[in-house]
């Protein structure tokens, strides 16, 4: 009986919690730019930090953004995984702007 | 003694007696990793307040209404993780939100109060010892107020021992970690404090 109790009792606090959370998300919500989530997932994802970013997202976001422009910062990524693949990503996803991001190996 | 003097004086006694990091020993990973800028700190320090007391106005209810009555007090640790990894969370989106450069600096470490050990010691004490509201609640300001003082307090030196003169196999951290030593030493002074009030 204790168990179920407990059971219970952790799901809805867990429930309440969390629709608590996805509220407050939807509240909170900071606009992004989605290219740094695409170009984050192409990326290997070990966030090793030997790019000297925080991890992949933070590496990522400097592309984007134009701070980095040597994918070769990526120690652990593969040329045809990772690198091609995102270079033919922001070339076919410019700046608002119309310029393209520049990137190169 | 009246109700409001002795509030104020737990707050006191848990924030410099028993100060959090520096004789109790919780929260060590924050104190020495966002401790190199003061901004940081100061940042981090507000954030572990907001966190801890948030905590205990929902952790005490949510033991003495809910994990007490339907005999499940050994849930406790992993209903207090819940709501504070939730908190952290609900944290980390104000942060994003109003100071993205604060959450840049924090980094990883703002995730991580999930498992400051101070956020979880002082609530599980609180229950543990089965203080009342009104203690527990002391015991929350006392301690998260003690950790922001001291963590920014502690930044503050780092900051001078940048540019100071030391050998090279103690720059970094470990001078840092002697400077925590003397500063926890410093804080013993404090120990016979109220020893002259009966409380």
């Amino acid at each position: 009986m204790e168990i179920l109790w407990a059971v219970l009792i952790l799901l809805g606090l867990g429930l309440l919690l969390g629709l608590g959370l996805a509220i407050a998300e939807k509240i909170l919500h900071v606009k992004e730019d989605e290219r740094i989530d695409e170009v984050a997932k192409r990326l290997p994802n070990y966030n090793c930090g030997s790019c000297g970013y925080a991890g992949c997202k933070g590496l990522a976001e400097a592309i984007v953004t134009g701070k980095e422009e040597s994918l070769r910062k990526c120690k652990p990524g593969k040329e045809d995984q990772n690198f091609k693949p995102i270079i033919e990503y922001l070339d076919q996803h410019p700046n608002e702007d119309g310029t393209k991001v520049k990137v190169h190996l | 003694m009246s109700t409001f003097i002795s509030f104020v004086l737990a707050i006191i006694s848990s924030m410099l007696i028993d100060n959090v990091v520096l004789s109790r020993f919780y929260g060590i990973c924050p104190f020495l990793g966002v401790s190199r800028k003061v901004k940081s700190s100061l940042g981090m320090g507000i954030a572990v307040v907001f966190v801890i007391i948030l905590a205990t106005c929902i952790c005490w209810p949510l033991y003495t209404y809910v994990l007490e009555p339907a005999e499940i007090p050994f849930m406790d640790t992993v209903a207090y993780i819940l709501v504070i990894a939730s908190l952290v969370q609900l944290v980390g989106l104000f942060i994003k939100k109003y100071s993205p450069s604060l959450y840049k600096s924090l980094g990883i470490y703002l995730p991580l109060i999930t498992t400051n050990c101070a956020v979880l010691g002082v609530v599980q004490s609180n229950t543990d010892q089965g203080l009342t509201f009104l203690n527990a609640l002391a015991n929350g300001i006392g301690t998260s107020v003690g950790f922001l003082v001291v963590i920014v307090v502690f930044s503050c030196i780092r900051v001078r021992l940048e540019s100071a003169n030391t050998p090279k196999a103690f720059k970094g951290l470990p001078i840092a970690l002697i400077t925590a030593a003397i500063m926890a030493i410093a804080f013993m002074g404090l120990q016979g404090l109220f020893s002259g009030i009966k409380l």
